[in-house]
């Protein structure tokens, strides 16, 4: 026999089959070249210099363990489709006297061309796109470097190991199913007759009832860190939910549907809800993963979105200034300090702004009611409810707060004014230990802080009479703590300003005089904006293009999944209505019913997700709050947006795949 | 009373891009009166399927006429013509064709609710129906869990329910066992003999011996009939098979 004839039979099989196994090797494509970016820039040795670059290497390195999982769960999921659409075909070889080994043979030149083809188109696109994807990520994180992104020759090694053990893995399962299965069985195929569905109720209710403890706790959960908490039990149920209601739920309802006689025997009905029982019988399982899939895409999207384009004002809540240095009042010379920052301001062109100096004792107590009551909480039991409930209260002295807001105001000994941060104080007095005040007046600003929403602990700041009542303050509210804190001043002086000029001056000065003064006195505490947000840019940055890369690439599963799953019903559904027209049903009417059953199949899983998206929501705004994104219209509107553009390409993706199944109908 | 006319049918098959043409039907006329029960006989190739693919306004003839119940079936608009074979005609197919998403009774209620039909009438119609057809039984079960003849039953009552003018039958028996075969034949004796018309194709002696009038189609012609006239179904069978001796040899003494 010639040699060449696995070879060349391999490759007719392939063009043959050409309308699945196209997208199975876009897949595998898409898949290498996903895994071969996401391994290039995380191993990019110019990346460690950055500022930030920790945290987005070890979110990268997640990324590929989730890209990997995903591909091999991905890939064995259409080869298995495939292979058994062509059990027929490989029965038919073995009927004309192909031995089982020759069949491998077949099958092993075919997964040989499949992997040939998709690690070298794989490799070059992801060659190609990985470039683009590296400054994607630079510009998102802020990063502004000439790093070059060269070819990463492990990456391609890893990438290769890795698809070629998944392939070999595929092939391994194909032969045993070859081996397993007698030429009679390989001819039949798929088409045994099948079973109607039972209806469950009880799983209907096992699903009706996670489902609604999962979207009850996302309802129900109050603060930010029982939020991140109770979001992944919420999750679990949800999902248990999902698939109990798609496989036992709909054949259920269908059921119950098919028992009212004046509904289902009508033309409209009849077959669509028939046709629906058997189709949500072999597709719950699928449909389910595209609802739990499609809700996944867009949540990580909307947040990270919501995140990256929120970071900034969630940093204001913590620097209402955007530079500030805090030393002890006493020790620390703060003219000195005063010099280095006019020095530096110069010679990086930047301004400095709405500059503030102030004395001020800060401590953190238990409020209850107007009694505040002294922090004695060590570190380890810290938990939930003390980051709910302490307060952070900053004392400052009236003459100080004149200076600053040019106010001539006047404070009796026993007398304070208070701002909150937070919601607004409701007592008359203020109790610190043996000390009582009366709260003169409720303030609506202070030239330090503003006003923002809390989710976590009250921030107070309380004008008083003199230094000597702060002492007196700080004193009463830590006489009993013997831990470090304890040693320290009771008054600090703070000296605040913010800044304006190009990011990149503004990042060259903050970095100068930090270490202008720190060398100049370490134990100053220097709290700078900008150096947060070039960190946060790191984190946020690499989330969001995670969250796009994943989401994408999710994406193309469920597009995947939903074409696989069409072309494998257009088979049996052209002989199913190629029976009705000769029963006397119209074309058009077969359009109709075939379009009604192909949108529900379709628009399940989309409808399911945004459901679960608008339960979601409250937790994601909570979860979100943990990181002081408390700018609700901001969520909502990167949540909305997120839905819109799915749903668009959702119905892209209905539109094409509806196109080839009528054709296949036909 | 005339129930069926075939005037001159033709159908000339043409190949996409007009290269050759194939005759499938040259010239074929005959009638069916109203209560008759008719078997088309012929070899594969001799244009049985094409003929009764128009009579069954699958397909439309290249000339000539079909008259049911004197209304031209040719000239039915592409739009009336799934509603006119819904009430007109009933269909029985040798591979049965039913669905295997519906149980027995819903398949034979299918052609019913295309028509719009309220349940109650439904049900009213198929009662007597499945009690003839002995598949009261089969009503609730689907059609994996039951035999091929009874399968075949159900296909009948789907055919019947609608109360067709005109049944069509394409090799009934041509997927049944012999036992099941005969049931089957005798049923549709007893359906003909109630006066309902039966147009069966089929290659099987045996079946088109228990028709009223057997027509023999070769190249694309009416080549003679047989009348059962006071014959048994005995006599029929050997008048049948002796016919069909002189269609093969008979053909071939032409060439």
């Amino acid at each position: 026999m010639n040699k060449f004839f696995y070879p060349k039979l391999a490759l007719v099989n392939l063009k043959k089959n050409g309308n699945t196994y196209i997208p199975y090797i876009l897949t595998c494509i898409g898949s290498i070249m996903a895994f071969y970016t996401i391994v290039s820039i995380q191993s990019n040795k110019g990346l460690d210099a950055m500022q930030g670059s920790e945290s987005l290497k070890i979110l990268l390195f997640l990324g590929i363990i989730v890209i990997g999982i995903f591909a091999v769960i991905f890939l064995f999921y259409t080869n298995s489709f495939l292979i058994k659409r062509r059990k027929k075909e490989l029965g038919l070889y073995s009927i004309l006297g192909m031995e089982k080994k020759h069949i491998a043979r077949v099958l092993f030149y075919e997964t040989l061309f499949v992997t040939v083809i998709s690690l070298s188109l794989g490799l070059l696109g992801g060659v190609l796109i990985g470039k683009l994807m590296f400054l994607i990520l630079l510009n998102l994180a802020h990063i502004k470097s000439p790093l070059a992104f060269k070819i990463d020759q492990m990456g391609l090694l890893y990438t290769t190991i890795v698809f070629l053990a998944i392939f070999g893995l595929t092939l391994l399962t194909n032969f045993l199913q070859v081996k397993l299965t007698n030429p009679i069985d390989l001819l039949r195929g798929g088409e045994h007759g099948e079973k109607e569905p039972k209806s469950s109720w009880l799983m209907t209710l096992i699903g009706v009832i996670s489902l609604g403890i999962g979207y009850a706790i996302a309802l129900s959960v109050q603060d930010p860190i029982e939020a991140i908490l109770l979001f992944f039990v919420a999750v679990i149920f949800v999902i248990i939910g999902t698939y109990a209601l798609f496989t036992a739920g709909s054949v259920t309802l269908l059921k119950c549907l098919k028992k009212n006689k004046k509904f289902y025997y009508q033309s409209r009905n009849f077959i669509s809800v028939s046709g629906m029982i058997y189709r949500m019988k072999q597709n719950a399982v699928g449909l389910a993963n595209i609802c739990i899939l499609s809700t996944m895409v867009l949540v990580t999207i909307s947040t990270t979105v919501s995140l990256y384009i929120g970071q900034e004002s969630m940093r204001r809540d913590y620097y209402p200034m955007d530079v500030s240095f805090i030393g002890a009042a006493e020790t620390t010379d703060f003219s000195e300090i005063e010099k280095i920052v006019v020095a530096e301001k110069t010679s990086a062109k930047v301004e400095t702004t709405n500059e503030l100096s102030f004395d001020m004792s800060t401590f953190t107590a238990f409020q209850e009611g107007s009694h505040f009551l002294p922090d004695m909480v060590t570190d380890e039991n810290l938990d939930l409810t003390y980051y709910n409930t302490i307060s952070k209260i900053t004392t400052v002295p009236l003459e100080d707060y004149n200076r600053m807001t040019n106010q001539n105001k006047t404070l009796a000994e026993n007398e304070v004014m208070i701002f909150s941060a937070g919601e607004n104080y409701q007592e008359q007095t203020v109790v610190f230990g043996e000390n009582l005040f009366l709260v003169v007046e409720q303030l609506e600003s202070v030239p330090m802080d503003f006003k923002k929403k809390l989710i976590t602990g009250n921030s107070y700041y309380i004008i008083v009479n003199n230094e000597q009542m702060m002492s007196t303050i700080y004193t009463a509210m830590n006489a009993n703590k013997d831990n470090a804190d304890s040693e320290s001043p009771a008054i600090h002086h703070a000296m605040m300003f913010n800044l304006s000029g190009s990011e990149d001056n503004i990042n060259h000065f903050s970095k100068q005089v930090r270490a202008s003064v720190s060398q100049l006195n370490p134990d100053i505490e220097i709290r700078n904006i900008y150096e947060s947000l070039a960190e946060l840019y790191g984190i946020f940055g690499g989330f969001l293009f995670l969250g796009v890369f994943l989401g994408s690439l999710f994406m193309m599963a469920t597009v995947l999944i939903i074409y696989f799953k069409q072309i494998s019903e257009g088979y049996e559904d052209s002989e199913r209505f190629v029976i009705m027209q000769k029963v006397g049903m119209d074309k058009t009417e077969v359009k109709k019913t075939i379009g009604k059953q192909i949108l529900m199949v379709f628009f399940l899983p989309l409808a399911g997700a945004i459901i679960h998206v608008a339960f979601a929501f409250p937790v994601i705004t909570k979860m979100l709050a943990a990181f002081r994104l408390t700018n609700i219209p901001l969520i909502l509107l990167c949540t909305l947006v997120g839905v819109v553009v799915y749903a668009l390409v959702y119905t892209g993706v209905y539109l094409l795949t509806a196109r080839s199944y009528y054709k296949m109908i036909h | 009373m005339r129930l069926l006319e075939v005037k001159n049918l033709k159908k000339i098959y043409t190949t996409r891009f007009g290269g050759n043409q194939v005759q499938a039907l040259s010239n074929v006329s005959f009638s069916v009166e109203q209560g008759e029960y008719v078997a088309i006989m012929g070899e594969s190739g001799s244009g049985k399927t094409t003929l009764l693919n128009i009579l069954a306004s699958l397909d439309k003839p290249t000339s000539g006429e079909v008259f049911l119940d004197g209304k031209n079936i040719v000239t039915i608009k592409d739009s009336d013509i799934s509603a006119f074979r819904r009430d007109n005609l009933g269909f029985v197919f040798q591979d049965f064709n039913l669905l295997d998403t519906f149980s027995i009774q819903d398949n034979i209620f299918l052609p019913l609710v295309l028509a719009q039909k309220k349940f109650e009438e439904m049900n009213s119609r198929i009662k007597p129906l499945s009690q003839r057809l002995e598949i009261e039984e089969l009503l609730q079960k689907f059609p994996y869990e039951v035999s091929g003849g009874q399968k075949q039953r159900a296909a009948v009552a789907r055919a019947l329910i609608t109360e067709p003018k005109l049944v069509l039958a394409d090799e009934p028996t041509g997927a049944l066992d012999s036992k099941a075969a005969m049931n089957l034949l005798k049923i549709f004796s007893t359906i003909n003999d109630l006066g309902q018309t039966i147009l069966m194709v089929t290659h099987s002696v045996a079946a088109a011996s228990h028709a009223n009038r057997v027509l023999f189609i070769k190249d694309g012609e009416i080549y003679n009939q047989i009348y059962r006239g006071s014959m048994s179904n005995d006599d029929m069978y050997q008048k049948i098979s002796f016919t069909l001796s002189i269609l093969a040899t008979g053909g071939e003494n032409l060439e």
